[in-house]
């Protein structure tokens, strides 16, 4: 019980400082959101009428920071979260967010899991049969693999699939001349667009799921209850699943909970290169313009995600391991 | 709902390829039709039957937000598109006379204090309702009501930099706009840019400032028949004011986030209406298809602005020695890869205003190409040399490359004469805050275009634009302050004949040349690219009826006119 309040207290106390500095630090940066209007329509109008179209949507460029604090930590908890002052000026930040968060959920969502599924079987197969055909080349692939940027991957991929041979769409979530909807060409076009994008990621992240998983599983093969298990003369594939695996697997189990609160994150860069347009890409735009009510709002629904998935990981592992909750 | 294109994800490998078409279709060049003047509806190409579909890939940056309020910051998707101007006046063709729109004429008294426009009939809106010369009337009372509406400072005094009107009437199928002082100048924006909304919506949607317009009522050649975050589709109005007219009956306008999609969709053929910086666009695009075209109109220049306030920069000796020092066609051609032209020290651009362009000034001046001996002798008198060197900071915008490659030219040619430079990248907020508060030594700069070399050079030296360093300003960020140029710019202004604005202009290309208060190096354009496959009638270097960019309202609407589908034929 000590150890719910006192993870639940942290847990507070870092979403409190998290959202405190993400009021300041855009409001410190360089320009304001009358200047990114001014040279985004280039027109002769003069900052004070300008200004007088962002305020008509809420921006108060001259209320003092302390009160813009104080309605600023009631508007995120409410879910007031006002409209957009940047390049979807007027439209209300839910909507750009409910617009853009189920593409990037079910794109960065669904790879990430991909990722960790098939990163932990490869690993626990590579790891079983180490020095086999599979651990000779895959874990050293990888380590490059791992370690390429993925908007390059990207780029390189749509170079060869979109470009060169025009197998695959390059850009968008789906074909935009056809209406959303449930018919197979719109799911088609979505699954369609979503494999470039998917690929980049899934290429560059399972790397450090399988490197992570085949390590452990050497760890854990030499311990002395698989050998154990091994005597019984149990089935090779009990003993790797039951006995191994289940142990080995632990690290990244929390490695996976974080990686998951880093989903809603999006990964920016992939949507910007394939033209998707998620959360990632909604926040790249937000910070360009300076504009404060959607930026902060994205910034808040990730600090959340992650600290959410810290907060499962933690508990989970506590009721995985009993050791974790002696020491906590 | 739709059928879609799709039934199985295999099938769409060959979709890109089919709508490229492999028809080998001659491109026709230009087709026929000029601007028109008079009271005529403009002469579009007659008898052409319907059909076809423009796709239009230009980078926008951000997903659509699906509202069209035409006076606020959803110019670009309704002007041109939904709602139309009095009257049409094409920047390519300065001394054109313009083309009528919603007024079939107009007329100025003897001091063009006084704008009549002759509105013309039979127009409706594209809910049925008849539009009228009170709607034109009721739009600009609208926008003194709402000043922040007021984009083009129409309302605000002539001490305000404004346009100084004082009143607008309607009566009968005239309109009548009464300003404090000569507005000639203001024309372009009262005529051409003001898109004309619709009285019995907008009289009940409340502060118009912040209407989102999701159901937009308008008079223009096409109306929306879908729109969500990555696309609006247009189609034509079937109530078009103007007879057997659109040809085209659908646009599809994608929201690219950035250009490397939108270039491969151009250049896949999926797309066939482009409008921004293709790299190396001969072998990306112009190769891949007989039928791809591009055509790049110069419209304004990109230049350094030296801060004439302080620094080294103040001294005119420096700001001598970089122009004499630059070789602006070795600029164009390795940092713009040829697809921008040099600029010229007069400030005007060519051959776009030509007629404007002081020829024998220039040749005279020594600026007419790179002279490293006169940049040695300026830097000299200046007290540099290349044993006492020059550093100078030179900002410029991030992600815009080709500005990047020719600072990279610039600082090898001036690192010659002994001046050293320092790029500096600047995110976009900061460059906007340092160039209108004068925070800098040198900054590469493309302000934008006008129908004249006017409206660019009396934004960029105009003293009336000028603040404090510190300070934000709206204009002549070098903080150059000469009333001698301030004085041409307002003979210009109250000039009521094509030589005393020519006069006054001359004036103003002789400072630029004496005293070098801006160094434009390469001339900015429109980025265009077309394909011929399937529509004709695209404006060319042959035919430069409208600016050709996508994203130029409210030329689009004229480009949107004479398109025709040559298999709907």
């Amino acid at each position: 019980m000590r150890f719910v309040v006192r993870r639940l207290s942290m847990f507070l106390f870092t979403l409190w400082a998290a959202m405190t500095l993400n009021f300041f630090i855009p409001r410190f940066m360089p320009g304001n959101p009358v200047q990114a209007l001014q040279a985004r329509i280039r027109v002769k109008e003069s900052p004070a009428a300008l200004a007088s179209i962002l305020s008509s949507f809420g921006y108060k460029p001259n209320a003092g920071l302390v009160p813009q604090y104080l309605t600023y930590l009631k508007d995120m908890l409410t879910g007031q979260w006002g409209a957009s002052i940047g390049l979807s000026l007027g439209e209300p930040v839910r909507d750009i967010i409910l617009q853009a968060a189920p593409w990037t959920l079910g794109l960065i969502g669904l790879t990430t899991v991909v990722a960790f599924a098939l990163g932990n079987v490869a690993g626990i197969v590579a790891g079983w049969r180490r020095g086999g055909t599979l651990d000779s080349w895959l874990p050293s692939t990888l380590v490059v693999t791992a370690n390429l940027p993925y908007y390059w991957v990207g780029m390189l991929l749509i170079l060869l699939f979109a470009t060169t041979l025009n197998w695959l769409p390059p850009d968008f979530n789906y074909d935009p001349t056809i209406l959303p909807g449930f018919s197979p060409g719109f799911i088609g076009s979505v699954l369609q667009h979503a494999v470039l994008p998917a690929f980049t990621l899934l290429v560059t992240s399972i790397g450090g799921w399988i490197l992570t998983m085949r390590n452990n599983m050497i760890t854990t093969v030499a311990e002395d209850y698989v050998r154990m298990a091994r005597a019984k003369g149990l089935a090779d594939r009990k003993i790797m699943f039951g006995y191994a695996a289940r142990n080995a697997m632990l690290p990244n189990i929390s490695g996976f909970a974080m990686s998951l609160g880093f989903v809603l994150s999006g990964s920016v860069l992939v949507e910007y290169v394939f033209n998707y347009p998620g959360l990632g890409y909604q926040l790249l735009n937000a910070v360009d313009n300076n504009d404060y009510p959607l930026m902060q709002v994205l910034f808040m629904l990730y600090t959340v995600a992650v600290l959410v998935a810290l907060l499962a990981a933690d508990f989970f592992m506590v009721w995985l391991d009993p050791r974790a909750r002696e020491k906590g | 709902m739709r059928r879609t294109k799709i039934l199985a994800a295999g099938a769409a490998i060959g979709l890109a390829a089919a709508v490229a078409g492999c028809s080998s279709t001659k491109h026709t060049g230009a087709s026929g039709g000029s601007n028109a003047s008079g009271n005529a509806v403009p002469a579009l190409s007659a008898n052409l039957k319907a059909g076809g579909t423009v796709t239009i890939a230009n980078e926008t940056g951000a997903t659509w937000n699906c509202q069209f309020n035409p006076l606020t910051t959803n110019q670009q998707e309704a002007n041109g598109y939904l709602y139309e101007s009095l009257l049409y006046v094409n920047p390519l063709q300065s001394t054109a006379a313009p083309t009528p729109m919603l007024a079939t004429g107009y007329s100025w008294n003897s001091t063009d204090t006084q704008l009549t426009f002759d509105i013309r009939p039979g127009v409706k809106w594209s809910d049925g309702t008849a539009f009228s010369a009170q709607d034109v009337a009721y739009t600009f009372n609208l926008v003194k009501q709402y000043s922040s509406l007021d984009t083009f400072a129409l309302w605000t005094a002539p001490a305000g930099g404004g346009a100084g009107l004082t009143g607008v009437t309607a009566s009968g199928d005239k309109v009548t706009m009464t300003f404090s002082a000569n507005a000639s100048v203001f024309f372009y924006d009262v005529a051409n840019m003001m898109p004309i909304v619709p009285e019995h919506i907008w009289s009940k949607v409340g502060n118009p400032t912040n209407y989102t317009d999701t159901k937009p009522v308008g008079t223009g050649p096409f109306v929306v028949s879908s729109c969500s975050a990555d696309n609006i589709k247009y189609t034509a109005n079937k109530t078009y004011w103007m007879p057997n007219e659109p040809h085209v009956q659908t646009i599809d306008y994608p929201a690219y986030l950035s250009n490397d999609p939108a270039n491969n969709d151009l250049a896949s053929g999926k797309a066939n209406w482009g409008g921004q910086y293709i790299p190396s666009v001969n072998s990306f695009y112009v190769s891949k298809s007989t039928n791809n075209h591009i055509w790049s109109p110069p419209v304004a220049n990109v230049s350094l602005i030296p801060n004439t306030a302080q620094g080294p920069t103040a001294n005119l000796g420096v700001r001598q020695a970089i122009a004499y020092a630059l070789d602006r066609a070795q600029i164009a051609s390795i940092g713009e890869q040829g697809e921008e032209p040099a600029a010229n020290q007069t400030g005007v651009v060519t051959p776009t205003f030509n007629a404007f362009l002081n020829s024998s000034a220039l040749s005279s001046s020594g600026y007419a190409s790179q002279n490293l001996t006169k940049a040695a002798a300026a830097l000299k008198t200046a007290g540099y040399s290349p044993s006492h060197p020059l550093s100078l900071t030179v900002k410029t915008v991030t992600g815009y490359t080709d500005w990047d490659a020719d600072l990279q030219v610039i600082k090898q040619e001036l690192a010659g004469i002994g001046i050293d430079v320092t790029v500096l990248d600047e995110a976009d907020n900061t460059f906007t805050s340092d160039l209108q508060n004068g925070n800098f030594q040198v900054i590469m700069y493309g302000p934008p275009a006008g129908p004249t070399p006017y409206y660019e050079l009396h934004l960029m030296l105009d003293s009336a634009n000028d603040q404090a360093i510190g300070t934000a300003a709206q204009g002549d960020y070098g903080r150059y302050k000469n009333s001698a140029v301030d004085a041409a710019f307002g003979q210009y202004a109250a000039a009521t004949s094509a030589s005393a604005q020519q006069a006054a202009l001359e004036q103003v290309e002789t400072y630029m040349i004496n005293d070098v208060p801006l160094i434009p190096v390469v001339e900015s354009v429109d980025w265009y690219q077309y394909s011929t496959a399937d529509l004709e009638g695209w404006p060319s270097a042959a035919d430069a009826y409208a600016q050709p960019s996508p994203w130029t309202y409210p030329d689009v609407e004229q480009v949107l006119l004479r398109l025709y589908s040559k298999s709907a034929q």
